[in-house]
């Protein structure tokens, strides 16, 4: 059983977790489509014109991978198959990981241990001991 | 005689000794060329100039064509030229068709693109979407011209320029061409290096990117460069110059016009040390711990000074400046060190027997132009293709356009010129002061008799022996003559030619040793220091950028270094403040006619290092001496303050006529070293100085254009 503290969060916060709202509107309205390979599932309205996601865990709109994607923005009205398969040359999806310790650092990012190819305006310093 | 012509449907005057190109550049038209150059003889093969003599039967190349030759039509009306009719773009655009036969269109990769003459002039006269030639081009092989230019002779459009500089300005003719028409081809002759120390100049004049400069190339564009003026610190000459930055690095450094100075000519250890700012930086203040440096922080560091300072006494301190420091941080140095009651102050590291007197007795009084007027020149001492090698090109220039006869004594070099030699004996000049030999006559019957004193001269041990016996020349030869400028009638023959750039500045500052009174001995000048230090007699020595001195003979007096490169000094340093290299703070310096100059700041220093005054400035405060100024405005208030001279940016002073007390008593009379010969100020041209020799452009050159014998013979 949750706590007290994982309703306050379901109440006042949209971010964890999918609002009251959005469950009471699911559980009248939500007609399953399918669940991706993150564990987000899909709903749409009986007639298909409203689109929408329960993500599981945080609600951030790029941990919609890229086949969903098109389902969701009604670019595709077919969901994508369960047993879709992946051509061999096609990366893993990636949510946005920017804020996480996944976020991309350039080269020469301090966080990558500073050491870039030198440039202009670089110089060599005088050691004593050179 | 001033004749009318119609330029352009511009009546105009023009002096007969002009050419047609010049006579139309006053009437304010634009006439392209290739092959002519103000300061080189008219050539006339590119024919980009030609323009139109209204009857004439064919277009007319204007720089061959003196205004002289043009003769006013049958009707007395004078002759009509116009430099931009639909008969002179058509001829132009034919010559420019001819030009691009055989140039590749190399452009996008050419390092001259942006900057190139025959791209912008083919912007103008080019015929777009035309081309009615179908063979090949032709193709010319690479040559080495050395470390400095590099070739691409396929885009050369042969027009002679870079040869017309090395015969007539660089006076080393090396360049030459071979073959006729398509076959035509520039070459230096047996794969030889272009041996002149004015070689990267061919590089500006060439139209094309045929001649580019080998250090720079492919490292950037000229539109993304950042232009500071600044002058050259190589020599004493004071060259100005342009610092050309991209972000915090100097890309390259090219001359400026300036007339009075280098005309459009910058030397090649001016134009090529900028590698050098980028390396052996001191970028960290360090200090001596247990025998071994180690970085610290600023006030560390000043900490450790000051310490030092307190326990020693003032009469075993020394300071000595360097030979690149402006003329701020020889000021703040100079107070600094007064307040603190230090005797031993010099800036003369090589030892030179000159100062102290008035100004006249240490500046190059005839001043750079002055030179052109002189028509006998004695050097002493003094080689100055290498001590100034574009004053070097003014006296060639002198020589070939007048009755200039030269003579010299000291070592034989060639100085591009034919100079008289005296041999090496110091005991001649005694012979030229008493009238006795023939020399003297020619000084004596010369209308402008000029006599130069090098450092070769100077920086022995009886300099001031020699520098007396020069005045005694200078005296009875007529060198020293009446006052004004030589336009006025006035004239001053006699010079000093120094080779550090601070030295005029330092000399003016009275950075020399205290006098001898009363209550003191008086203080030391750099040999005593060096003495003292051996003998433990001074155990304080403060280097502002000193690095030519023999630190290694010191024993181990306390050393603060203050410089921007590791170089000797550093190495013996015990306290390291980094300061910065010339393209990095603003400054002033005085070149060798006492003309004061400004350097601006094209780039920050490096690191942790600092303006060189303002290190001073701090440490005054540490060492509680603080000196009475907060920002640069002020101190160099209190620089014009002292010397008024220095508040006139680009004036040279002018003659103001003997003094006979003090040309009399100018060094010292007494007998030469006469066994000794006399030697040269300069060992190497291209390695004189802390930024030069961490410059590996410069290493490069010493190797192979001064030194190719001993590696030849090394190699077999």
């Amino acid at each position: 059983m949750a706590s007290v503290w994982t309703y306050m969060k379901m109440v006042f916060g949209w971010w964890n977790h999918a609002t009251y709202g959005t469950l009471l509107y699911t559980a009248r309205k939500g007609v399953p489509v399918g669940t991706d390979s993150f564990g987000n599932r899909y709903y749409q309205t009986a007639d298909g014109k409203r689109r929408w996601v329960l993500y599981n865990g945080t609600v951030e709109g790029s941990r919609v991978p890229a086949e969903w994607h098109l389902w969701m923005h009604h670019t595709v009205d077919t969901p994508p198959a369960a047993d879709m398969t992946k051509k061999s040359w096609e990366q893993d999806f990636l949510p946005n990981l920017s804020g996480t310790e996944g976020a991309y650092h350039p080269k020469g990012s301090l966080v990558r241990g500073g050491v870039r190819a030198p440039a202009t305006g670089d110089y060599e310093s005088w050691s004593p001991n050179a | 005689m001033p004749r009318k012509l119609i330029i352009d449907g511009k009546e105009i005057e023009a002096e007969d000794n002009l050419t047609l190109l010049q006579a139309c550049e006053q009437a304010g038209a634009e006439i392209p060329r290739f092959c002519y150059h103000e300061r080189l003889s008219v050539a006339g093969n590119c024919r980009m100039c030609l323009v139109e003599w209204v009857g004439a039967p064919k277009p007319q190349a204007s720089c061959s064509l003196q205004v002289k030759d043009i003769f006013p039509n049958k009707d007395g009306t004078p002759a009509r030229i116009n430099t931009d009719s639909p008969v002179v773009r058509k001829a132009r655009e034919g010559v420019m068709e001819f030009l691009l036969i055989n140039h590749p269109l190399d452009c996008p990769i050419c390092d001259q693109g942006g900057e190139c003459d025959l791209q912008d002039q083919a912007m103008g006269y080019g015929r777009a979407a035309f081309h009615r030639f179908h063979e090949n081009k032709r193709a010319v092989e690479d040559k080495y011209m050395g470390p400095l230019i590099k070739t691409q002779m396929t885009r050369c459009i042969q027009c002679t320029r870079c040869v017309r500089f090395a015969t007539e300005i660089a006076g080393v003719p090396d360049l030459g061409a071979t073959g006729r028409g398509e076959d035509m081809e520039i070459t230096t002759y047996l794969e030889k290096a272009f041996s002149s120390e004015l070689s990267g100049n061919v590089v500006d004049l060439c139209p094309v990117g045929a001649l580019t400069s080998k250090p720079y190339s492919y490292t950037s564009r000229p539109w993304e460069l950042k232009h500071t003026e600044s002058i050259d610190i190589m020599d004493a000459q004071g060259c100005n110059i342009r610092v050309d930055t991209r972000g915090r690095a100097v890309m390259r450094i090219l001359p400026r016009l300036n007339d009075d100075i280098n005309e459009e000519w910058l030397h090649d250890k001016g134009r090529h040390i900028w590698d050098g700012l980028g390396r052996q930086r001191l970028d960290r203040p360090y200090v001596r711990k247990n025998g071994k440096l180690v970085p610290a922080s600023w006030s560390d560091a000043f900490a450790v000074i000051a310490a030092r300072v307190k326990a020693t006494t003032p009469d075993r301190m020394a300071a000595i400046v360097g030979d690149l420091a402006a003329a701020e941080e020889i000021k703040a140095l100079k107070d600094l060190m007064t307040r603190l009651g230090v005797p031993h102050l010099d800036c003369r590291q090589d030892g030179a027997k000159i100062g102290g007197g008035p100004r006249p007795a240490y500046l190059f009084n005839t001043t750079i132009t002055g030179v052109e007027a002189a028509d006998a020149l004695l050097l002493i001492g003094c080689n100055p293709r290498w001590e100034a090698p574009v004053l070097n090109a003014r006296i060639r220039k002198a020589w070939l356009n007048g009755p200039l006869k030269i003579a010299s004594v000291g070592a034989p070099v060639d100085l591009t010129y034919p100079a008289e030699q005296l041999g090496t004996g110091v005991d001649v000049l005694n012979a030229l002061a008493d009238g006795s030999h023939p020399f003297a006559e020619v000084l004596r019957n010369a209308k402008r008799p000029m006599l130069i004193l090098g450092g070769g001269a100077l920086a022995r041990p009886d300099g001031a022996v020699i520098l007396h016996h020069a005045a005694r020349i200078a005296r009875e030869t007529g060198i020293i003559g009446p006052a004004g400028t030589p336009a006025e009638g006035g004239w001053i023959g006699f010079n000093v030619l120094h080779t550090a750039a601070s030295r005029v500045a330092a000399l003016d500052l009275g950075f020399l040793p205290a006098p001898a009174s009363e209550e003191s001995p008086g203080g030391r000048d750099v040999a005593g220091i060096v003495e003292g230090a051996q003998k433990g007699e001074i155990n304080f020595i403060y280097l502002l950028g000193a690095d030519e001195l023999p630190l290694e003979n010191m024993g181990r007096p306390f050393v603060v270094y203050q410089g921007s490169h590791g170089d000797t000094g550093a190495n013996y340093a015990d306290v390291i403040l980094p300061g910065a290299a010339f393209t990095e703070k603003d400054g002033l310096y005085a070149n060798f006619e006492g003309r004061v100059q400004e350097a601006q700041r094209a780039v920050f220093p490096p690191g942790e290092a600092r303006e060189d005054w303002a290190i001073l400035r701090a440490l005054s405060d540490v060492l509680g001496q603080k000196l009475p100024y907060d920002t640069l405005a002020d101190l160099r208030r209190a620089l014009v303050a002292d010397l008024p001279q220095y508040g006139r940016l680009g004036q040279v002073p002018v003659w103001e006529g003997a003094d006979p007390a003090v040309w009399n008593a100018l060094g010292t009379d007494g007998v030469f070293t006469a066994d000794v010969p006399m030697g040269q100020a300069i060992a190497d041209y291209y390695l004189t100085n802390p930024i030069a020799r961490a410059s590996k452009v410069m290493a490069d050159c010493s190797r192979e254009l001064l030194h190719s014998d001993e590696n030849k013979q090394a190699a077999e």
